[in-house]
């Protein structure tokens, strides 16, 4: 195989967080099914919440794609930590309004109250990393989705604080909250086959036993970032050996030595 | 850039260190098998050698046993004998032993409290003796004597009545000699009964020692050899019983199994007695 073959299947493992790169994964799409109907009821705010790496901010920027067609989205992947820029940028987002001094949040809710709906839709907003959102910039968020005029889908890391979130403020609120978990071993391989095929990449695709996705599957946990950061490793080492030395590939499938090697240099295992 | 080299080194490290939980794990079950084995097979021989040699005498000894018993009963009679002619009494049936010992009770009678005190005295040491029959004894010789005579059937009654007479003779003598013995005689009767129950290895080994010193070797070699059933790692029982061997005249013997014995073990004791039989002091 061509040295040309393992750069593009390693580029398809670049973490980056497109929408476009997005894996249809049975699990992931009943998740995403349910996230979508639950944006269609009269709920305030969605709360989505899974550790690090399981697909967060790909499932918003997914759901961003998808619905900005059909409605009123916005997406903040990275939280906007000064409160009164955070209203401005939503003023100006939502309804178009550029604010040159200052804007508080009374003036905010007043603004949003007095806005009359465009169609029947609810203008979404989409907060990836909410949990940087300090209490009560959360609490604010809350008021505002009260007014039933403005509706949020928040992301966060499942921390102490998003028990707080939960538990004290939006407890008694209309609350749906969607947890996002690791891959499974299954799901892992569907996951990188998929990601290699969508590439042309089928050659590699093919690589990948079951034996190859049980270790990457072991040393990952299923964590999608880990996936990605190992894969790409592997196909690195890959590139390298197609270059310097051929002989040591083995084109039927995935080494061993190169899969431990990548989780070594990955620092997924510790030698 | 990835280093590769530093990679493969790295991997080759974490390779070597992933197997060696499975290595030392191999390497304790292959050596704890090896010894469990080993240690089998070291058990095995030994037993192997023991019942080597137990087979012959084992035979012999329930032999020596019946005729031990046998002779024990012609010695009573011989006693028995003694007694008749020292009392200068017809001795023929156990009647007229009944009847000596009626004449004894008159011409015993002053030395019976004397009885009573050594009795008592010796009661301390046998502990597990029942105290009310031993302190009575001697008050009651000729009741004893009547009861023992009316279960004549019973082998054990002719030693009771042997230790009788010899009582009567002892006190007629009034000597503190021969009252040790008798206690002697008396106390391997009682541990030999308490080893019957429950075999324990040192009421055997004691009564080999005890014969031993009795000088009635081929019990002392029958007792360390049931010993040796019971418990083969007794290092008194291994001298004590090739002691026997050496007193009965089957030094040859004695000197093999002793070179056995300190094959297994690294006992001393059994060098210096090996020692001392080959060069001719313990004969």
């Amino acid at each position: 195989m061509k040295p040309s073959i393992y750069e593009n299947s390693r580029d398809v493992f670049l973490d980056t967080v497109n929408a476009k790169d997005y894996i249809q994964l049975e699990r992931v799409s009943t998740i995403y099914q349910s996230l979508k109907d639950s944006i269609e009821k009269p709920l305030k705010m969605v709360l989505l919440y899974g550790k690090p790496g399981t697909g967060k901010s790909m499932f918003l920027s997914k759901l961003h794609q998808n619905l900005t067609p059909s409605q009123k989205v916005c997406l903040y992947k990275t939280p906007i930590l000064d409160e009164n820029e955070f209203f401005k940028i939503l003023a100006q987002d939502l309804y178009g309004i550029s604010y040159e001094g200052e804007l508080n949040f009374t003036q905010f809710i007043k603004v949003v109250e007095n806005k009359e709906l465009v169609g029947t839709t609810i203008p979404l907003i989409l907060l990836d990393e909410a949990q940087l959102y300090s209490t009560p910039m959360m609490e604010k968020i809350r008021l505002l989705s009260d007014t039933r005029k403005v509706k949020f889908v928040i992301a966060l890391h499942k921390t102490e604080k998003e028990d707080i979130i939960a538990k004290e403020h939006f407890q008694t609120r209309i609350w749906e909250s969607i947890k996002l978990e690791n891959a499974s071993t299954s799901e892992l391989k569907i996951y990188i086959q998929k990601k290699l095929m969508k590439a042309n990449c089928i050659d590699t695709a093919s690589m990948f036993t079951q034996k190859s996705i049980n270790l990457v599957h072991k040393l990952t946990d299923g964590n999608y970032r880990d996936v990605n950061k190992l894969i790409y490793t592997l196909f690195d080492i890959y590139v390298f050996y197609a270059n310097n030395n051929p002989n040591k590939i083995n084109t039927s499938e995935i080494s061993t030595k190169f899969i431990e090697m990548s989780a070594i240099h990955t620092g997924l295992i510790d030698a | 850039m990835l280093n590769i080299n530093d990679l493969e080194a790295r991997h080759k490290k974490y390779k070597i260190k992933s197997y060696a939980p499975y290595f030392v794990i191999f390497a304790s079950t292959t050596i704890i098998v090896v010894s469990i084995t080993s240690f089998i097979l070291y058990n095995s021989k030994i037993e192997a050698d023991i019942k080597e040699e137990q087979k012959q005498p084992v035979i012999v000894q329930k032999i020596e046993v019946v005729s031990a018993t046998k002779e024990k009963n012609e010695t009573l009679q011989e006693v028995e004998q003694k007694t008749v002619q020292e009392e200068a009494e017809p001795v023929t049936a156990k009647e007229d032993i009944k009847a000596e010992q009626k004449q004894e009770k008159v011409s015993l009678s002053p030395s019976l409290d004397f009885m009573g005190k050594m009795g008592s005295n010796n009661q301390v040491y046998y502990k597990k003796e029942p105290i009310g029959a031993a302190q009575e004894l001697p008050k009651e010789i000729t009741i004893d004597v009547k009861q023992e005579e009316k279960k004549q059937e019973e082998k054990i009654v002719p030693k009771k009545v042997e230790k009788a007479e010899e009582v009567t003779v002892n006190l007629d003598k009034k000597t503190p000699i021969n009252i040790a013995r008798k206690d002697e005689q008396e106390d391997i009767s009682y541990v030999i009964k308490r080893f019957e129950t429950n075999h324990n290895p040192a009421l055997s080994l004691f009564i080999a020692k005890k014969y031993y010193q009795l000088g009635n070797y081929e019990q002392a070699y029958n007792y360390a050899l049931m010993t040796n059933e019971i418990n083969n790692n007794i290092e008194e029982r291994w001298i004590i019983f090739t002691k026997s061997l050496v007193k009965m005249g089957k030094k040859e013997k004695a000197v093999e199994t002793l070179k056995k014995y300190i094959s297994h073990s690294s006992s001393s004791q059994a060098k210096q007695l090996l020692d001392e039989i080959l060069s001719g002091k313990f004969k």
